[in-house]
């Protein structure tokens, strides 16, 4: 594994863990939390370590070598545009009343696994156009 | 683009991996860059070619295409 890909590890592992700890702790508490100013701050707590795993993924894309970073930016756009233009669509579907029924949160809490899942699925199909078996 | 990136690396005994090492890239773009998958950017095309002291020219040709 490359230099620059061992620091991107040591800056995302940590921040993902605190995020994941955070989102845990909301879990738990939010329930116990009858206070609004309280159920905001446990909600929106969360976000304070994604500024460190964004840190991260934007250090890693501009430090790669030129090949990686094309792959992984030709990647998160077809991540991000199928992933919002999904959603939008499924918009769609759930006002169109053709029987879809889906609580907000449970439609929005889906949107980063989808996010991550194109972009994993993408970066194959990309990196496949850049590999030779020679 | 055509070069000959290939040829030099196996006169030198160096593998894809000692050349990325070299080059401080990827091996994946080593082999990108060999089978013609991919055109390096002018810096690193410069690169290559001081690391095997030839003239860029003498290595990468862009008037054919593989």
């Amino acid at each position: 594994m490359r230099a620059v890909h061992k620091r991107y590890l040591r800056e995302f592992i940590p921040a993902m863990s605190a995020y994941v700890l955070l989102v845990l702790l909301y879990g738990v508490l939010i329930r116990r939390t009858e206070a609004m100013p309280w159920r905001v701050v446990l909600a929106v707590l969360p976000l304070l370590p994604i500024v460190m795993v964004i840190r991260a993924i934007v250090r890693v894309i501009r430090d790669q070598d030129e090949l990686e970073r094309r792959i992984d930016l030709e990647a998160i756009a077809i991540a991000a545009m199928s992933t919002g233009f999904g959603y939008f669509s499924f918009g769609f579907l759930l006002n169109a009343d053709i029987g879809l029924k889906f609580a907000a949160a449970d439609v929005a809490i889906w949107v980063m696994p989808c996010l991550f899942g194109s972009f994993g699925v993408a970066k194959l199909l990309v990196a496949r156009r850049y590999r030779s078996h020679e | 683009m055509n070069n000959q990136v290939r040829e030099l690396r196996g006169e030198q005994g160096w593998s894809q991996a000692d050349l990325a090492e070299r080059l401080d890239v990827s091996r994946q773009t080593i082999n990108a860059i060999e089978t013609g998958k991919y055109d390096p950017s002018l810096p690193l095309a410069f690169k290559i070619a001081s690391l095997f002291g030839r003239p860029i020219e003498s290595i990468f040709d862009p008037g054919s295409s593989t």
